[in-house]
């Protein structure tokens, strides 16, 4: 009889456990990721398609996709997680630093979710990424450029994307490439004409630390900086602005501005009839959707800094498949933004499938262990894996790379790779022809 | 001499535009004493208008300056009869927030409809076209803007100061009560200066939108200038509001060449000397 009793005991002790924690048992049903990107205000076009390119990945990771050659889109959620599936909760920044790191401190305690995405602009992801290291969870940034940010020796902040200082190497290797004869379609061009660099940089962190990065190599490879203009960024009128360029007569115009401010900079150089023979823009502004649908013709010639062209599926048949799967999806192509965010969530699914738990701890050494290989990303990088490429820098993937692309007959034109030469799918148009 | 005549030149027109903006606000404050937040969003409502009538109409955009002027009076007068009417009777704060809160509405239901992207007009008879002037190459859609608003001013200034109609506008906006002891129909001059206000910039926008880009967030660039603007030529004064607005034109132009990271401050600078020195403004009662 007591034998029996202690049965039952048993029997109802374990039944009562079951029922009253039945999450001690069950598998992890979905996996909450933070995503935090500026969705209103003037860089909601940007941060639209940032979030279109995350929901794909997310997508392409729950579902499944047998005919995209890569693993996520055979796993149908997180195969070590017991196919828990990726649910991405989306908070807006407002572009705002304060208010973004106020996103992220609700999405940590009240949303729970166990780790953080984004935010796009340097600013936002500086101050977010501090909640992200308070907290103790992983801040994975597909997206911010600012060299500094991957120098703060974080140990909850990692970075996929390259940081400036490779894109504006890439500028140089592009100018010096030209003197030497070697950029597509073009013959030696004498230094003397392009050594001159007019810059307008917004007064961002992000603006700022181009302009540094612009004028550090600019010394370093013997070009003279003849006009560098800081101004303020959503200006209203940027007249004065293009007209200091104009008149300092250099061979070469650089900016690094956000969307708006790079329509009206190329409205006002077209007014002003201005006639550099190159002009460049560091990514952000001169890559979005509305900057060539905006302005139609008027972008033919201009070179931007990127990660991703559209192009790239000539010798990416991956890249090919996925932009084909984004275009159905918004209409556009993947610009080098939103394949990042498409890759950010990539790298949150291999680094949630490899640590098999959602514990912070094993997050980290999943991240830190992390390589994806080449032939599984969308952009023309070496893979992904987390080290310290230059100086100071610590979780910073060190594998990634930059292109230099060129808007060549819009306005149903493409972007063509011409930088690195080795991948270029068009001849340069050079000198910059000026507009009708 | 060069870089004087080029700073001038594209100092006035600028300021040419930024008066425009303003003038509608300068109206409305004047008359009731009511900051209109909505203002920059019924300049966007204007840009949108144009950008409209260009895409889906056969007609240049230039034709859609009248439906601009029309969009913006009927944007103005239902305003003020569904909302502003109500919230007067408030406290001043419920005022404040009030048209806070419309212009949050009108710009995010254009968000709803038209998505956040940035367009533009890419065709019609004023759209790209520049001149060239000896030193400066102006925009032939800014130098229209600049007359139109030179017209404009002269119209509504001629209105105030000459007409009967006038005449009864501005003695509501000195003292309403004793404008209805005196017979005028005060309801009726408020909803005018508020039609007339969302129809001169209206119009403003219709001609921005030759030359610059549309998003629903537009307003915000504007709107900032357009109270300093009000503010520094004088609450409710036309040509003090002409005037302020050449001179913001002007300082953000030369300051932006010498120091385009604070050109803006300077503007609020001004602003904020003329709050001090001269609450009223250069000719504000």
């Amino acid at each position: 009889m007591r034998s029996k009793n202690f049965v039952l005991f048993l029997f109802v002790s374990i039944l009562s456990v079951l029922i009253v924690s039945p999450t001690l048992f069950a598998q992890v049903k979905e996996v909450k990721i933070g995503v935090i990107l500026p969705l209103s205000g003037a860089l909601a076009p940007i941060g639209k398609s940032l979030k279109e390119g995350a929901e794909l990945a997310a997508d392409i990771v729950n579902k499944k996709y047998p005919e995209i050659d890569i693993p996520i889109a055979k796993w149908e959620g997180i195969p070590n997680l017991g196919g828990a599936k990726i649910k991405l909760i989306f908070a807006d920044s407002r572009g705002d630093p304060g208010w973004g790191a106020d996103q992220a401190k609700r999405l940590i305690e009240d949303e729970k979710v166990i780790g953080l995405l984004g935010a796009y602009q340097s600013s936002v992801t500086k101050t977010a990424s501090v909640e992200a290291e308070r907290a103790g969870i992983p801040f994975i940034n597909p997206d911010s450029t600012s060299p500094a940010l991957s120098k703060r020796g974080f140990k909850w902040f990692w970075r996929v994307t390259p940081h400036e200082t490779w894109f504006t190497a890439d500028l140089f290797d592009l100018l010096d490439g030209l003197v030497k004869g070697k950029a597509p379609g073009v013959g030696p061009v004498p230094k003397e004409k392009i050594n001159t660099l007019a810059v307008a940089a917004e007064n961002t962190e992000w603006g700022a630390a181009s302009l540094a990065e612009i004028e550090k190599f600019a010394a370093e490879r013997g070009y003279k900086i003849v006009e560098a203009i800081k101004y303020p960024h959503k200006a209203a009128d940027l007249t004065s602005e293009t007209r200091r360029m104009i008149v300092s007569k250099a061979g070469c115009f650089l900016f690094a501005p956000y969307v708006a401010d790079a329509i009206l900079f190329v409205k006002t150089m077209k007014e002003m009839k201005a006639a550099p023979l190159f002009i460049w823009g560091q990514n952000a502004g001169f890559i979005e959707a509305d900057f060539y649908k905006t302005l139609g013709a008027d972008v033919n010639g201009i070179l931007t800094r990127d990660l991703f062209s559209p192009e790239l599926a000539k010798v990416k048949p991956v890249a090919g498949q996925l932009n084909a799967m984004y275009r159905k999806m918004t209409g556009y192509d993947f610009s080098g933004s939103s394949a990042r965010d498409f890759v950010g969530v990539q790298v949150w699914a291999h680094v949630l499938n490899n640590a098999g738990s959602t514990s912070p701890e094993a997050l980290r050494k999943a991240l830190n262990e992390l390589f994806i290989p080449p032939e599984q990303l969308i952009m023309p990088w070496k893979g992904v894996k987390f080290g310290s490429p230059f100086s100071g820098d610590t979780q910073q993937n060190e594998l990634g790379s930059g292109v230099i692309n060129q808007y060549q007959g819009y306005p149903d034109g493409k972007l063509h790779i011409i930088y690195p030469f080795e991948f270029a799918t068009s001849k340069l148009i050079y000198p910059f022809p000026g507009w009708k | 001499m060069e870089l004087a005549v080029q700073l001038i030149t594209y100092g006035l027109l600028m300021g040419f535009i930024f008066a425009f903006i303003a003038l509608g606000l300068a109206l409305i404050f004047g008359v009731m004493n009511i900051v209109n937040f909505a203002h920059g969003e019924f300049l966007m409502i204007g840009m949108y208008v144009a950008l409209l009538i260009s895409s889906y109409l056969p007609f240049d955009p230039l034709f859609s300056l009248p439906m601009a002027a029309v969009v913006g009076f009927l944007l103005g007068t239902v305003s003020y009869r569904y909302l502003v009417q109500y919230i007067l009777r408030g406290p001043m704060v419920a005022q404040l927030f009030g048209t806070f809160g419309l212009m949050l509405f009108l710009r995010y239901l254009f968000m709803l409809i038209f998505g956040p992207d940035v367009r533009s007009i890419k065709q019609g008879i004023l759209v790209g076209k520049t001149l060239s002037l000896g030193w400066v190459r102006l925009d032939v859609s800014k130098i229209v803007s600049a007359g139109l608003c030179l017209l404009l001013f002269a119209f509504v200034y001629w209105m105030i100061n000459r007409t009967k109609l006038g005449r009864a506008l501005k003695a509501t906006s000195i003292d309403a009560e004793a404008a209805r002891y005196m017979g005028i129909d005060t309801e009726k001059m408020n909803t005018l200066a508020w039609g007339v206000g969302g129809a001169t910039v209206g119009i403003a926008g219709g001609l921005l939108a030759h030359f610059y880009y549309i998003t629903p967030t537009i307003g915000m660039l504007f709107i900032l200038i357009a109270f300093a603007t009000v503010a520094l030529g004088g609450f409710g004064s036309i040509l003090g509001t002409f005037i302020a607005g050449l001179i913001i034109g002007l300082i953000q132009v030369v300051g932006g060449h010498y120091l385009s990271e604070l050109k803006f401050t300077f503007v609020y600078i001004a602003y904020f000397l003329a709050v001090v020195l001269r609450p009223r403004g250069f000719f504000g009662w």
